[in-house]
């Protein structure tokens, strides 16, 4: 039965072909909607998302190489593509971008240290001479990003 | 620059006149004024090149930038008119910042 359809009309061989195709799509798909809704706050807060969507990814590369009965490197490739941003995008989200906990000097109720800082035309900026003026949001950032 | 901006473009103009936004990284800041000049967002970027100032709040996350040098963690504080702190956000993974309408919320009921 076999030797009288060829692997593309065989439907397990093509719903793997499938699977194979989908999986880097959805992973891939992952990163431009992160990064296309990055401004979005709970796009942007929720790294594990993409990190979710890689799995999903990987499980469906997964299935391209074990159900299929005709050639398997299709789904090969989807398992490396995926696989590969399964580990990155986990080790990235739950590693490297993990701040330690550290004793701030912050307490609500109590009045923020004082500094000056030279702003970009190099003026000093000093906190305190906003008090009695007008509130202050203050943004510690990373910078380099 | 991506939640400066979120937090920048929430505020309506009569709030951006009443309250100052400023910008601590230890980045040479010239570049980001003109940034934000360019979006009209109204911060000040101050340069905090030895992270002193973030040293003394307490916000440094020790070896976590991508040459392992000191970098300050993502925090946002909220002062009020007399320099109190009345609401401030501290990251524990530096992909997540506060949701900009939380720090608008906590600004509006000073």
């Amino acid at each position: 039965m076999a030797g009288r359809q060829s692997p593309w009309h065989n439907q397990r061989v093509e719903s793997s072909t499938r699977l194979a195709i989908l999986s880097p799509l959805v992973a891939l798909g992952a990163i431009a909607a992160y990064v296309l809704f990055f401004r979005v706050a709970v796009v942007r807060n929720h790294p594990e998302g993409y990190v979710a969507a890689f799995a999903v990814a990987t499980g469906l590369a997964v299935l391209a190489v074990t159900r299929t009965r005709g050639r398997r490197w299709p789904g090969w490739i989807a398992l490396g593509i995926s696989g590969l941003l399964l580990i990155a995008g986990a080790w990235f989200n739950f590693v490297a971008a993990q701040v330690p906990d550290t004793a701030t000097a912050l307490h609500v109720g109590e009045r923020a240290p004082d500094f000056t800082l030279p702003d970009a035309s190099g003026r000093p900026v000093t906190l305190a001479d906003y008090r009695g003026k007008k509130p202050v949001i203050i943004v510690f950032y990373r910078g380099y990003w | 620059m991506a939640e400066l901006q979120g937090l920048g473009a929430q505020l309506s103009e009569a709030e951006k006149v009443g309250v100052e936004i400023v910008a601590i990284s230890p980045d040479p800041n010239e570049q980001s004024q003109k940034v934000a000049e360019g979006l009209r967002l109204g911060y000040r970027f101050l340069a905090d090149t030895d992270l002193l100032v973030a040293r003394r709040y307490g916000l440094i996350h020790a070896r976590g930038g991508p040459d392992g040098q000191d970098v300050p963690r993502p925090a946002t504080v909220v002062l009020d008119k007399d320099g109190v702190v009345r609401w401030f956000s501290v990251s524990h993974n530096f992909q997540v910042r506060p949701d900009p309408n939380d720090v608008l919320r906590a600004v509006r009921a000073l």
